[in-house]
């Protein structure tokens, strides 16, 4: 599904991610983690299309298509999906209108009628019962005054609502409270099945008792230092990053 | 001819069969007046960003043509769907064909200011040039001393208008330059409501320039919704000078929407002249191509007690410009005076320009006052941010207008008014 091939990317000048590799096929759940300023929100931001930032190397095939050369609004309709780490809040625009226009654009890519009102609206209402969300939330403007864990949440919703193939998530977990950490993991997998891909990037081992990987990726200055099973990331909660850094440090 | 020599002639001319009222004497000083200040030039501080000097090199003439095409223009233009009483301007002269009244809203005068100072000469001599200055401003007394006709609105005292009143002005430069200058004069009386329109519109391929003067008076407990619209497409140029007298406990929502406008400057003055008075006022406008629009608004608060919250907001593409000058005066007494003031604009290009200057003049020490502008762009994370969801640049930037459009779109109580606005969004950007 996602190839990812000796992928440079900087911002300013500054290298950031220094030839990354990473295969995900359909159905896998990978984890990335590693230390901050490592370089992960950096490889979820080039995956979504962000201008900023400057690919210099390597090349990412999505589906056997180049997504480098594809705007951000047609990654999202091709079936990527990034929940950010920092969701932005905007007013004015309420959730159920944004969604709404976002289903209905990309049926547009795809040549599909819009959906009718009502038949959104009902659609909206199962995916809401289905990731337990609240019905205030959806009807104020999209995250605005929302709590860091209501934001987090509302990126999950709107992964339901969008359905994409491979979904991003960037620290989704952080800022969550026992409860809200639990129900994001139990949407998340909800929408596990065998046609959807996860990169799920985290700091912490807890997230991934319950949603498991299949894969587990330490990612460090920009390149993925070491990969393995669900294992991995308890052995880092363990350990810490000190001695893969340390194998870096020696092999270089 | 120049626009100067035109206008000598044209009070030449209305001098020779004028008769010898008090009317008369104060269109002469107001002549006079013209004459002494001449055409402010961009030297003069109210003036500094917004230069009068097309008013010369455009050698307009008074014109009382009223073609069909401004008519037709009419009918197929303005919301028609909207239930409401109607008086129609051309050129700045009745067009009382399209006059329209509601049967409800009998006990309503809704009609033009040249009948009404025969037929309410009272109400007419009590208020009319009392409350729009014209010592030491050039436009005011231009219209003064040459004003054509214009609508003239008395709600009687405790009377209320059941549907809105429609005054639509439309300028019809089909055939040469034309200046025109009406003149409006809407009374309400204690306890009265009124909702009021004001329309403008302009077609032809020659140049127009509408100088306007309104005089709004708001008595004792009354209450007013008024709305201005301009929709002027190509060369046509506006000066709208808007005076309101406010007694004590009125309570008024002004909004103006700007939504074309080669060249328009609005001049929107408050004065509260009595305790617990409400004064809303709120503007949204629209610019691309050359555009220009400069309002300037003073907030007079002269007795203790009031409240007044100003919100302007500005969308400006390609090379437009808009001024904002927003003045709010509390004078010795008003202690205890709540006044807000915004100023927003989005640029969507780097050539689009803003100036734009809050002035408080406050003089009592008991206040609450509260003012701020911004000038920026589109933020680049909410766009991303909905891009990376599927939704397509130019979809998200309409979105993310329409939002920011929304606090004053919220402000009109009239739904057909707001259907305009968001056509109008859809339609610039
Ligand atoms: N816009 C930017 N300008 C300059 N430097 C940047 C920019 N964005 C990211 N960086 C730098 O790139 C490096 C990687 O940042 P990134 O956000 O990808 O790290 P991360 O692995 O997601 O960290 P964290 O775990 O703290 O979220 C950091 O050193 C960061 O300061
Ligand atoms: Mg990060």
């Amino acid at each position: 599904m996602l190839e990812i091939r000796n992928l440079k990317a900087e911002i300013e000048g500054k290298k950031i991610l220094n030839g990354i590799n990473l295969t995900v096929n359909s159905g896998e759940v990978h984890a990335i983690m590693g230390p901050n300023g490592a370089g992960k929100s950096t490889l979820s931001s080039v995956l979504a299309g962000r201008a900023d930032y400057a690919v210099t190397e390597g090349e990412i095939m999505f589906e056997g298509k180049n997504l480098l050369e594809m705007s951000p609004e047609d990654r999202a309709r091709e079936g990527v999906f990034l929940a950010f780490q920092y969701p932005v809040e905007i007013p004015g625009v309420s959730t159920t209108n944004f969604l709404k226009t976002a289903i209905n654009e990309t049926r547009k890519y795809k040549g599909l009628e819009p959906m009718e009102a009502t038949d959104f609206l009902k659609y909206m209402r199962e995916k809401m019962e289905l990731m337990e969300m609240d019905k205030s939330l959806t009807s104020r403007s999209l995250n605005e005054g929302f709590s860091g864990g209501e934001k987090k949440r509302n990126e999950v919703f709107q992964m339901a609502m969008l359905e994409p193939k491979l979904a991003i998530m960037d620290e989704t977990d952080s800022g969550l409270d026992i409860d809200a950490l639990r129900l994001v993991s139990n949407g998340v997998n909800k929408l596990r099945n065998k046609d959807r891909s996860f990169v799920v990037i985290t700091h912490y081992q807890r997230l991934l008792d319950y949603i498991v990987p299949d894969f587990v990726h330490v990612l460090y200055k920009g390149r993925i230092v070491k990969s393995g099973d669900a294992s991995l990331a308890k052995e880092l909660e363990v350990k810490g990053y000190d001695w893969i850094k340390a194998e870096v440090e020696a092999a270089q | 001819m120049s626009t100067i020599e035109t206008l000598k002639k044209d009070f030449e001319h209305y001098r020779a069969q004028a008769d010898n009222s008090a009317f008369t004497q104060q269109r002469e000083s107001a002549f006079v007046e013209l004459q002494k200040l001449g055409i402010p030039t961009i030297k003069h501080e109210e003036w500094k960003y917004t230069n009068l000097k097309f008013i010369n090199e455009l050698h307009f003439q008074s014109s009382c043509l009223h073609t069909e095409a401004a008519k037709n223009y009419y009918t197929q233009n303005i919301v028609q769907t909207l239930k409401a009483n109607r008086l129609v301007f051309i050129n700045g002269s009745f067009e009382a064909t399209l006059t329209q009244i509601e049967p409800e809203d009998a006990a309503i005068v809704i009609t033009n200011l040249a009948a009404a100072r025969i037929a309410h000469a009272d109400m007419f001599s009590k208020h009319f040039g009392k409350y729009a200055i014209i010592e030491g401003q050039a436009l005011n007394a231009m219209n003064h001393a040459l004003m054509s006709d214009g609508a003239f609105i008395y709600v009687p005292e405790g009377k209320q208008t059941v549907y809105p009143i429609i005054i639509t002005n439309i300028s019809d430069a089909s055939e040469v330059n034309v200046l025109n200058q009406p003149r409006n004069l809407i009374v309400v009386e204690k306890n009265a409501a009124a909702t009021v329109i004001e329309s403008f519109f302009a077609l032809g391929n020659h140049a127009s320039f509408c100088n306007i003067v309104n005089e709004l008076y708001v008595g004792e407990n009354a209450s007013l919704e008024h709305y201005k619209l301009q929709r002027l497409q190509g060369e046509h140029y506006q000066n709208n000078y808007t005076q309101v007298f406010q007694e004590g406990n009125t309570h008024i929502n002004q909004v103006t929407l700007t939504l074309d406008g080669k060249f328009v400057r609005n001049n929107l003055h408050f004065y509260m002249n009595g305790e617990n008075c409400n004064t809303l006022l709120y503007g949204l406008y629209l610019l691309d191509g050359n555009q220009f629009v400069d309002n300037h608004t003073r907030v007079e608060h002269a007795k203790p007690n009031c409240f007044s919250d100003e919100k302007y907001k500005g969308i400006l593409k390609d090379k437009s410009t808009a001024v904002f000058n927003g003045k709010i005066m509390v004078h010795l007494d008003a202690q205890k005076t709540n006044a807000y003031q915004r100023n927003q604009n989005i640029l969507l290009s780097d050539e689009a320009t803003v100036n734009t200057k809050p002035q408080l003049e406050i003089f009592a020490d008991d206040v609450k006052c509260t003012h701020g502008a911004t000038v920026g762009q589109l933020d680049e994370e909410p766009m991303f941010y909905m891009r990376s969801r599927g939704i397509p640049e130019n979809v998200a930037r309409k979105l993310l207008l329409n939002a920011f459009a929304d606090d004053i779109a919220e402000k009109i109580k009239i739904p057909e008014l707001v259907a305009i606005l968001e056509e109008q969004i859809e339609k610039k950007i």
